[in-house]
């Protein structure tokens, strides 16, 4: 087991160094210092701000110096747009807002859509699995955009229009949970339920897909000969095997989850990463862009690594190949 | 290619789905409307033209007697403006000239003679003041009534003597009802001289007209129809050429790979897990960012060349997404190249290339073309995130523009941008699911 995992982790270094290679490259193709002066910079300003970067050193050099700074975690240059910060502070920062609308958010949709597949694959074929999964495929036809506009307006804005006794989602904004658990809670729940019901369209297709095809099984055919129950079949023996790639679907959404959330955060006002990673895009703010593709990369890398990890645990099948 | 493809069972399986048949229409309808945008039907002045007030509502919405005084209020601006200017030109021929300047689209002055107009704005002037007067009472009625009321409930409460304060009320309830019609009255007088001045047009420009409020109008007062109509085309332009050139890359890529075997397919796995470890949406906003540059700008961001716009765009997401396809098209030529008539064209001397390019590409076409049509979907649905997000497209409308524009105008209860985007976005991209779930149905049966 743990040769499987040193192996995925060796494997997957000179994945991460091309990463880096390849942001560092792509955020100098155009002049970083340049484009957040603007034009009416003097030539000392620029050279000065160039030189405090370290820009006008080989690359070679701010590479290896870009990876140091990585493997110590030490992204304590300021940020060039929020003045005062340092870019470690924004990331630290930023993190617990961005979990705690992710980590509910694949929870709940990877719980709800497995019991809405269950239903359609037990109904397969029939009406109910028809209009179920053509209800996926409306979901999936929506744009995200849209859910969250609307989402907003019938969640939060309009029980406030009209006064309605229970209020129990904020139009927008965040608050930590630490410290006021009660408005977290109304902060985050309509982000989260939002995400949910995105996902659910695609989620519940991809379930039913796999159990559909687990129900094609010889052990199906067994256990149907030997004369267990339909409702036996489904739960105790299909739903166990089908698991395995519904756990790797799971962890495998975690990742684009950091960024699924990069359009509620900039929408409901959520100090997560996303949000700061776009602020940091439309104003230039460099050293903050690099450093955020660096660690949201590292993140999804790790996540996958931890998928294949946990992939092997549940089917020793793979551990071998 | 294309030849083989449509003579083969897969393709007459799928066109026995009578469902997915009708969403190649719908996606045909589609593509024709494009065409038509491209060809000058709906011209990007059309989108941006005012046609009406601000916010009107499309053509279900009953106007509230709140928007009807607004939208009267804007008219009789508009007009007492271009008025007030004629009036003070002095010259007949000058007042005509300035008169016949403005215009809503097809939506004319009037062509009657300047000395009959005047009277009928004046009338129009002073309805309109009067209505303001009649308003104002009203309200101040209404909210002496809401006054009196609770006065007189607690007064027959407490027991004291309410006759004073009932007549009083009685009185200005009264006066409330003569006050209503009068109210009618006006606002029926300030409309019917609107349409004098401002006559709708009739038979084709009418309709023509007709068409462009049919789903009323944005924030600046342009036509929510005409920019949704021009989007099919922008939405069209990204999502051909997005999904062409990831096809086109993936392909091409992901067949070496499989097919030279070596170093080849380690440089392009090593690029694929590269590109495949940074989030998608995070690696196309980079992208994006990096292709609008300043010292691009030139280039891409430039009026007198609006096609190179979306060149950004373009770029980011067909780098962007070329990776799924590569890596599905990768696994099928590693299946096709063990097959007998692989062998059987190497044995019969065949160069590597033409077996590649003659035997084995095109029995890929069925997953180029799921691919296609799913990175269609996709470029459409990206397009409205990044655009909101800033970094999509910019100066020309858009699903992505409408739909964030719009998203001010839903929490004042203006639904027709937003939900004027999200319908015709919404049956596109359904059509299009439909038809790769069918493609994917009727090529690939094992698949579920």
């Amino acid at each position: 087991m743990w040769a499987y995992v040193i192996r995925k982790l060796v494997y997957n270094i000179p994945v991460y160094l091309g990463i880096i290679l390849l942001t560092m490259a792509a955020l100098r193709v155009r002049d970083p210092v340049a484009g957040y002066l603007g034009k009416n910079a003097t030539q000392s300003q620029i050279d000065r701000l160039t030189e405090d970067m370290g820009l006008d050193d080989p690359f070679i050099v701010q590479y290896g110096r870009f990876l140091w700074q990585i493997v110590r975690f030490d992204f304590s240059e300021e940020s060039w747009a929020q003045p005062g910060r340092s870019v470690r502070s924004i990331l630290i920062d930023s993190i617990p807002p961005s979990m705690s609308i992710t980590l509910p958010q694949v929870a709940a949709s990877a719980m709800i859509a497995m019991v809405i597949a269950l239903i359609s694959a037990y109904f397969r074929g029939r009406l109910v699995d028809r209009v179920l999964v053509f209800l996926a495929v409306l979901g999936m036809s929506i744009s995200y955009l849209v859910y969250i506009v609307f989402g907003q307006f019938f969640g939060a804005f309009l029980p406030q229009h009209l006064d309605l006794k229970v209020q129990p989602f904020a139009i927008q904004g965040y608050l930590p949970w630490l410290t006021e658990p009660r408005n977290w809670l109304t902060y985050c729940l309509l982000p989260v339920m939002i995400g949910v019901i995105v996902a659910l369209g695609f989620d519940t297709r991809f379930y039913r897909a796999v159990m559909v095809e687990e129900s094609s099984r010889d052990y199906i055919v067994t256990a149907t000969a030997k004369g267990a129950s339909k409702p036996k079949i489904m739960f105790v023996h299909m739903l166990k095997n089908a698991m395995i790639p519904i756990i790797t679907r799971i962890m495998a959404t975690l990742p684009f989850l950091i960024t699924g959330s990069i359009l509620l955060e900039v929408y409901f006002n959520i100090p997560g990463m996303g949000r700061q990673l776009i602020t940091a895009l439309v104003a230039n703010d460099f050293p903050v862009i690099q450093a955020f593709v660096s660690v949201l990369a590292l993140l999804f890398i790790l996540s996958i690594i931890l998928t294949d990890v946990l992939y092997a645990l549940v089917d020793p099948r793979v551990r071998l190949s | 290619m294309i030849g083989r493809f449509l003579g083969s069972r897969g393709w007459r399986r799928f066109r026995r789905g009578r469902l997915a048949m009708a969403s190649l229409a719908v996606i045909g309808v589609y593509f024709v409307a494009a065409v038509a945008v491209t060809l000058g039907a709906v011209s990007r002045e059309d989108t941006k033209m005012r046609v009406g007030p601000n916010r009107l509502p499309g053509f279900l919405e009953r106007i509230n007697a709140e928007k009807r005084y607004d939208f009267n209020k804007w008219y009789v601006g508009e007009l007492s403006g271009v008025f007030g200017r004629a009036q003070r030109a002095g010259d007949e021929a000058a007042a005509r000239e300035m008169l016949g300047a403005f215009a809503l689209a097809e939506r004319r002055m009037s062509g009657a003679a300047p000395s009959e107009l005047f009277p009928v704005y004046e009338t129009m002037e002073k309805a309109w003041g009067e209505l303001d007067d009649a308003l104002a009472m009203r309200e101040d009625l209404a909210d002496e009534r809401f006054v009196l009321r609770a006065e007189a409930a607690e007064q027959r409460a407490s027991g004291a003597d309410a006759s004073a304060t009932e007549a009083r009320l009685r009185e200005v309830e009264e006066r409330l009802s003569e006050i209503r019609p009068r109210v009618e009255e006006l606002y029926r007088e300030v409309e019917r001289a609107i349409e004098v001045l401002l006559p709708m047009p009739e038979g084709l420009r009418g309709l023509v007209y007709r068409l462009r409020i049919g789903l009323g109008t944005d924030s600046k007062g342009a036509s929510i129809s005409s920019q949704a109509v021009y989007s099919v085309k922008i939405a069209f332009q990204v999502g051909f050429v997005t999904a062409l050139l990831a096809v086109l890359i993936g392909t091409i890529l992901g067949a070496s790979a499989a097919f030279f075997g070596g170093w080849v397919d380690h440089v392009v796995l090593w690029v694929v897990s590269t590109l495949s470890s940074i989030p998608y949406l995070v690696l196309m906003a980079v992208f994006v960012y990096v292709f609008q540059a300043p010292s691009l700008a030139k280039w891409f961001d430039n009026p007198d060349r609006p096609g190179l716009g979306l060149v950004p765009l373009y770029a980011a997401f067909g780098l962007t997404f070329w990776i799924g396809t590569c890596r599905v098209i990768r696994g099928e030529v590693m299946k096709i190249k063990e097959l007998e008539y692989v062998q059987a064209a190497t044995a019969l001397g065949f160069g590597r290339f033409s077996i590649l390019l003659r035997h084995i590409i095109p029995n890929t076409a069925h997953i180029m073309f799921i691919n296609f049509s799913l990175l269609f979907i996709g470029a459409i649905k990206s397009e409205v995130i990044l655009t909101f997000l800033g970094l999509g497209v910019k100066g020309q409308p858009s699903w992505g523009i409408m739909i964030s524009h719009g998203a001010d105008g839903v929490t004042n209860f203006f639904f027709w941008e937003v939900g004027a985007a999200t319908v015709f976005m919404f049956v596109l991209v359904l059509a299009f699911n439909i038809v790769s779930d069918a493609l994917q149905d009727a090529f690939d049966p094992k698949h579920v």
